[in-house]
């Protein structure tokens, strides 16, 4: 009985499925279980696509969608770097810059669609063009042809390459699997679980998401939790952005601009609902990184690009009929009951 | 000030249209005169015909209220299948060509299905297509150009009437065809009721799931005017076809005065609105500008015209109210 109550639960069945996956992509071609080449970036990559998926669950939360997330994460890099190459910030001055300049860009975004009352996901895609006209039009103005921002501060290819191989205490040293950029990601994690699990803001959140009219008549503050969903968003497309920028090497306009269907992808196989209303923040780690693991397991088989996304493509699209499915029978059940 | 009701309705049109008149006037002015020679005009024409099509198969859909990203990708592909069909497999032309406006459509069918079946808005569904057909895309074309096909395709593509390209004509007809579509049809004017009000479409007893079917299977149909407009417009076919796609098929109809939210169509208001665009683009490769700031003029009056058209639309509806309130 037990057991059949832990095998329901949807974070439990991904878990298994990524592990067996790994496991068979690795029994197929050995090369899969090479630390350096495909454990480290599968996680590195892991970790940011976690984080750029969490900014999509707090706007999912309220049942909203964020367009614009790669494109705030751009924004974002592109402060950072800015402040690096011009006004010579060091990596932690440079980052809270960049993290709030995603911030104010959620902000903005929140503003207009409280103000304007148009579909959140009309005001994200529109922001989402200009936003791509600026970040390129700045690169290229500032610096011409190469397009980038190429000032490495201090500390930053620490972030980029290091593990917890590096990380000692008390002359016991981690595991080289596990990268640095695991860190901030992991405090993102337990951040965002703790809001909605533990506090009036997530509940409030939540219930603005399942139903708007209800969270109203409630006396929640609908206009005010639509502005935070959207801010929270912003600042974690922020943070997505620039542990992008950093593990890439140098800040360009192309930062954040494969990130929209992998957002996606995270929370909903992780459990997040469309509609709003539920999150599944544990999931999306867990999503991110089965999708991950398909993509990565599919080129080490030397499978190209095309495939990649043809595979990708439709995990989403099953990933969402099944949802539909599972409803479809609930409702055959609860008829029959009737 | 008081103006006539049909200009009140089209103010949109209106004032694209003398932006427009102004604008090609500008640039002759500042060209010497040069953009109007025959060969710079005929390239103006001749690249206006794929931003008409794409923002008419971009309008279908957003006149029920969803929107499909996969626009680019279903062009590509389509294109792509004729391509290959007529350079590998030496079908004849008229053929390929039926086969790729077949795919489209089918691809855009698939959508309208799915998004049906799984009651999910059209935009995710979309997202997931694109993906996919970006995958087949690729698998298509490789790193190849394909440009093996038969030269009458490309000759075609350049043939014109006074200066007047054949395929411009084209998108033209279609934008007629598409218009007599929803003025004179029972299916068209389905089509509205559900973008315009799905709850009172329903009860007035319209089937909301056929209605959201056909426009993604009409949207289809459109992309596939628009690729076999692009094959006979281009020397070649690679996989870069398509990439640009999306930005111009939402400007093109929501800077013509198309609500994002559903229930209206503007054809004249999006034929014209490409052509604004495009003069912007003629613009900016000749005061040799970077392209980024086309995509960032467009992407900010796109945003502006959704939020002026919003808040239009939240005064009417206040006047409206006043009318009923008073006795």
């Amino acid at each position: 009985m037990k057991l059949k109550k832990i095998l329901n639960d949807q974070r439990v069945v991904l878990t298994l499925l990524t592990i067996g996956l790994f496991i068979f992509f690795g029994l197929r071609n050995s090369a899969f279980f090479n630390v350096d080449f495909v454990i480290y970036p599968l996680l590195r990559d892991g970790a940011t696509l976690t984080v750029i998926g969490l900014a999509q669950l707090c706007v999912l939360s309220i049942g909203h969608l964020n367009l614009a997330v790669g494109r705030m994460a751009a924004v974002s890099a592109l402060v950072a770097g800015a402040s690096y190459q011009y006004w010579g910030l060091t990596l932690v001055q440079g980052a809270i810059l960049g993290v709030l300049a995603g911030a104010l860009l959620g902000a903005i975004t929140g503003w207009i669609i409280v103000k304007s009352q148009v579909n959140a996901f009309i005001v994200t895609l529109a922001m989402d063009f200009a936003l791509l006209g600026l970040v390129t039009f700045i690169y290229v103005t500032f610096t011409g042809a190469t397009a980038a921002f190429t000032t490495k501060p201090a500390g930053m290819d620490y972030w980029r390459s290091k593990s917890l191989k590096d990380f000692c205490v008390a002359g016991i040293c981690g595991p080289k699997s596990i990268p640095m950029m695991l860190l901030p990601a992991i405090i993102c994690l337990i951040l965002v679980s703790f809001m909605f699990s533990r506090t009036r803001l997530g509940r409030e959140l939540l219930s603005t998401g399942s139903n708007l009219r209800a969270a109203k008549l409630s006396g929640i503050p609908v206009e005010n939790r639509v502005m935070t969903a959207h801010i929270f968003s912003g600042t974690l497309a922020g943070i997505g952005g620039l542990m992008l920028a950093y593990a890439n090497g140098s800040f360009t306009a192309a930062i954040g601009s494969q990130v929209m269907l992998p957002s996606f992808l995270g929370p909903v196989l992780g459990g997040t609902l469309l509609a709003g209303g539920a999150v599944a923040v544990l999931g999306t780690f867990i999503g991110t990184m089965m999708t991950l693991v398909i993509r990565q397991g599919l080129s080490v088989q030397g499978i190209g690009l095309e495939t990649l996304n043809i595979a990708l493509g439709l995990v989403l699209l099953l990933a969402l009929s099944v949802g539909q499915i599972q409803k479809m029978f609930t409702s055959i059940k609860l008829r029959g009951k009737k | 000030m008081k103006l006539p009701v049909f200009f009140r309705n089209r103010m949109t049109e209106f004032s694209l249209s003398v932006i427009f008149i102004i604008g090609f006037l500008a640039l002759v002015a500042t060209s010497n005169g040069v953009f109007l020679s025959r060969a710079s005009l005929q390239g103006f024409l001749t690249y206006l015909a794929v931003p008409i099509t794409i923002g008419l198969a971009q309008m279908v859909v957003l006149c029920i209220g969803q929107m499909n990203l996969a626009v680019g990708t279903m062009g590509g592909v389509s294109c792509a299948i004729m391509a290959v069909l007529m350079a590998d497999h030496n079908l004849p032309i008229w053929l390929a060509i039926f086969i790729g406006l077949f795919s489209a459509t089918a691809i855009g069918a698939i959508n309208g299905a799915l998004v049906v079946l799984t009651q999910l808005n059209g935009f995710i569904i979309t997202l997931g297509t694109y993906t996919i057909l970006l995958g087949f895309q690729y698998r298509l074309v490789k790193t190849f150009t394909i440009d093996k096909y038969p030269s009458s395709l490309p000759e075609f593509g350049k043939r014109n009437f006074v200066g007047f390209p054949y395929i411009l004509v084209i998108a033209l007809l279609t934008a007629i065809a598409l218009s007599l579509f929803f003025s004179r049809t029972i299916m068209g004017r389905r089509i509205l009721a559900t973008g315009g009000n799905p709850i009172a479409a329903r009860l007035s007893g319209v089937s909301n799931n056929k209605s959201i079917f056909i426009a993604h299977t009409l949207s289809g149909l459109l992309i596939g005017v628009a690729s076999v407009i692009t094959i006979s417009s281009l020397p070649g076919i690679n996989r870069s076809i398509g990439g640009d796609w999306l930005l111009a098929s939402f400007a093109a109809p929501i800077i013509g005065g198309v609500l994002m939210s559903g229930g209206t169509i503007a054809i004249y208001g999006t034929v014209i609105a490409a052509g604004v665009v495009r003069l912007v683009d003629i613009a900016r490769a000749q005061y040799s500008l970077d392209p980024s700031i086309v995509s960032l003029s467009v992407g900010v009056v796109t945003l502006s015209t959704v939020a002026l058209s919003e808040w239009r639309r939240r005064r009417t509806e206040r006047q409206n109210e006043g009318i009923k309130g008073s006795p």
